[in-house]
């Protein structure tokens, strides 16, 4: 631990608040005090974790209200420049002001929500990490589809239905790495960039839209530049909170220009500085054809929910190797409860905010304390009228432009994850063909007037386009993926070093990582030296490796008994002193060392199986 | 498996270097025995060009603790890194085996 700047843990017991209180209000009190404990005050990291050298507060460190409060609205000017999403969605389908405030109010008060249930433990939900949610531009397309088709209460239906199915999948992702592999969500990432890009400059080019006038183009420029500039040359929090500075000179230079008028601004005017929001706007409809449209956005929202948690944990822990997927699961879970709540109150999909992680990485402040902040200044603004009108009527040009500026770091993100795999023959053709497929449908719109109507709905997002003809060029392309290798071992002509060099071999011509090579290379040997003595009786072990770029099997087959794998490690005296402790120990580390570990016999030869993720 | 020898004083600083596997750790753990027999009581294990560590080895490092105690002596490890911290922290040893960061400090330790 890094003593020197970690503060101290408040260190209360939960009970000693307890005192002096009636029997009634004791137990209620009590039972308050457990829940609190153990939602929110046990740690939640293990107990084995290293603060890294440059985290000054790690999850479950707690800091003073005065920097909880201070970070915890830079998060909050972090994540307000996605509140463009939601806005826009309304735009686009011509949304009366009145419903946007609303809209917007409530949106701030889900995202307190949702960061809440986050930082919490209730029950399988949240991870406990400082990840605050934001709205995300996975939904937009989806959205945008459903609102024209069936007006917001479509789009807020769906929205719960995409909620529903991302919990469904929470717990399954990892199994559904083969379908689903890392290339596969840059691409989903690189066409939603793509389709907000379009989106946003059909609201200044498209055949629908009005002409843009000079003080349009002014204000745009002026918007993006600044924020542009500010990320690229200033230092400190003007960098960090560029684009909520940009938006704000994009509205000073649309009063500046004429582009926002006084007439403009009267819902502002005529708004409350402070005031419930209505809910007059909530109703739900559900239409089967958008289920594939909404479903894929909602396996690249837990796709992005996954990775945003997993930064989180590495952010958190020095030595950090693998994802924890428990962790993973629960804040996926999170995820997906806050969009089925963002539906439930008519509002637009959610996500855990990746900028949030990258500002807490380079601050080195990861407090839950800071989420909970941020929660309170989200939860504060939705009962502030005027600043959810002063969005409402945010300027054509300053919605583009913000919307530009948020879009290029996803398109980049989207580009960065497809090229961070070695790009082989098949991943090329499963990418191109995506790509390509989803753009002739943003290109030649009336192409998939052809088709079926029922299919015609799915296939005229390009999204899901892409994403369909990659999962299935995906599937088709990973016939003969596997690689496998066998290395015979004598009984009599032991040698670690042969093993060892067997797979050092063997992940370089597979392309394995060295440290799960290393996990299967020790894995062998320690079981030969466990079974060598007693268990294995007589003749060859064969042992079978097998590849593919998401796990290593490593399947051994001996003549003889199996060994014991237990879950504790033998007590220090048993290991020293009788050879069933030692094996024993070697059994432990055995499952300690793979990722799965299973044996069985069968007509006197014993099968172990390694399971390695990879 | 070579092991180097170092005296530093009354203690004396072993360097395994290569495999502590099944077919070496005999031979290392004798080699343990040995200097507690001739009185070198105060024990640095620098583990530091180790490659590998299987559960023989980490048999043999507790029942090298066991008998410097037994002879009222003392018992330090350091230069776990690598693979080999990899292989300890699976079988959580540092609860069982005093660890030290640095040759230095395991030195220190002896005071």
């Amino acid at each position: 631990m890094n003593s020197a700047a970690i503060p101290e843990q408040e260190g209360r017991s939960p009970s000693s608040d307890l005192v002096g209180l009636t029997p009634k209000r004791f137990r209620k009190k009590k039972l308050i005090a457990r829940f609190l404990a153990h939602a929110y005050r046990d740690p939640v990291l293990p107990p084995n974790t290293k603060k890294p050298a440059a985290l000054i507060y790690g999850a479950d460190d707690r800091l003073s209200a005065g920097i909880a409060l201070s970070n915890g609205l830079q998060h909050v000017g972090l994540i307000s420049i996605n509140l463009v999403y939601p806005l826009l969605i309304c735009r686009l389908v011509g949304a009366p002001i009145p419903v946007v405030e609303d809209m917007l109010a409530i949106g701030m008060m889900v995202l307190a929500f949702g960061t809440i249930i986050q930082v919490l433990r209730l029950g399988p939900i949240g991870s406990g990490l400082m990840l605050p949610s934001t709205f995300t531009a996975t939904y937009f397309a989806p959205c945008i589809i459903a609102a024209r088709i069936g007006g917001l209460p479509l789009a807020f239906g769906m929205t719960l239905f995409a909620g529903g199915f991302e919990a469904v999948i929470a717990p399954l992702l990892n199994r559904l790495r083969t379908f689903l592999p890392v290339e596969l969500s840059g691409l989903v990432i690189f066409m939603i960039s793509v389709t907000i890009g379009i989106a946003g400059m059909r609201q200044m080019l498209g055949p629908t839209a009005g002409p843009v006038s000079g003080a349009e183009w002014a204000v745009a420029a002026t918007t993006l530049g600044s924020m542009a500039a500010l990320n690229i040359w200033a230092k400190g929090l003007a960098r960090m909170l560029c684009a909520l500075i940009g938006l704000i000179i994009g509205y000073i230079s649309a009063l500046a220009t004429g582009v926002l008028t006084l007439p403009l601004l009267d819902p502002v005017f005529r708004a409350q500085w402070l005031g419930i929001p209505h809910v007059r706007h909530v109703a739900w409809s559900f239409d089967a054809t958008l289920m594939a449209p909404f479903a894929i956005a909602s396996v690249a929202a837990a796709m992005k929910a996954a990775g945003t948690v997993t930064i989180c944990q590495k952010m958190n822990d020095a030595n950090w190797v693998r994802p924890d997927m428990q962790s993973v699961t629960r804040g996926v879970l999170a995820d997906a409860v806050t969009t089925v709540v963002a539906g439930l109150f008519g509002t637009f999909g959610t996500n855990t905010s990746t900028p949030s992680a990258g500002l807490a990485s380079a601050t080195g402040v990861a407090s839950r304390n800071v989420a909970l902040a941020a929660a309170a200044v989200f939860f504060a603004l939705g009962f502030c009228p005027k600043l959810t009108a002063m969005l409402a009527i945010m300027p054509r040009p300053v919605v583009v432009a913000a919307l530009l500026y948020a879009l290029a770091f996803i398109l980049i993100n989207g580009l960065q994850i497809m090229m961070s795999r070695m790009l082989d023959a098949r991943r090329t053709f499963v990418l191109a063909f995506g790509i390509i497929g989803g753009l002739t449908v943003e290109i030649f719109p009336n192409s998939v007037k052809l088709l079926p109507d029922s299919i015609a709905a799915i296939a005229g997002s390009s999204l899901v386009t892409a994403t369909v003809i990659a999962l299935l060029l995906n599937l088709v392309f990973r016939i003969g993926v596997r690689k496998t290798a066998t290395l015979l071992i004598e009984r009599e002509q032991i040698d670690p070093q042969k093993i060892d060099d067997f797979f050092i071999k063997q992940s370089n011509t597979w392309g394995a990582r060295p440290d799960v090579a290393k996990r299967a290379s020790f894995g062998v040997i320690q079981l030969v030296d466990a079974v060598a003595e007693n268990c294995w009786s007589h003749g060859a072990m064969a042992v079978r490796a097998s590849f593919d770029e998401f796990r290593m099997e490593i399947v051994i087959t001996y003549p003889g008994e199996k060994i014991e794998f237990p879950d504790e490690r033998p007590s220090a005296d048993q290991i020293r002193d009788s050879d069933e402790g030692a094996r024993l120990l070697a059994g432990f580390m055995l499952k300690r060392n793979a990722d799965r570990v299973r044996s069985a016999t069968k007509e006197g030869r014993c099968t172990v199986h390694f399971h390695y993720e990879h | 498996m070579d092991v180097i020898e170092q005296l530093a004083g009354s203690v004396t600083i072993l360097e395994p270097r290569g495999r502590i596997d099944s077919v070496t750790a005999k031979e290392f753990g004798e080699r343990v025995i040995n200097l507690l027999n001739i009185g070198r009581h105060q024990l640095v294990i620098d583990l530091n060009s180790i490659s590998y560590i299987s559960s023989a080895g980490f048999r043999q490092l507790l029942i090298a603790k066991k008998s410097t105690l037994e002879k009222r002596g003392k018992l330090a490890l350091c230069g776990i890194s690598g693979e080999v911290k990899r292989l300890f922290d699976i079988g959580a040893f540092d609860e069982l085996l005093p660890v030290y960061s640095t040759r230095e400090e395991s030195i220190a330790s002896m005071q």
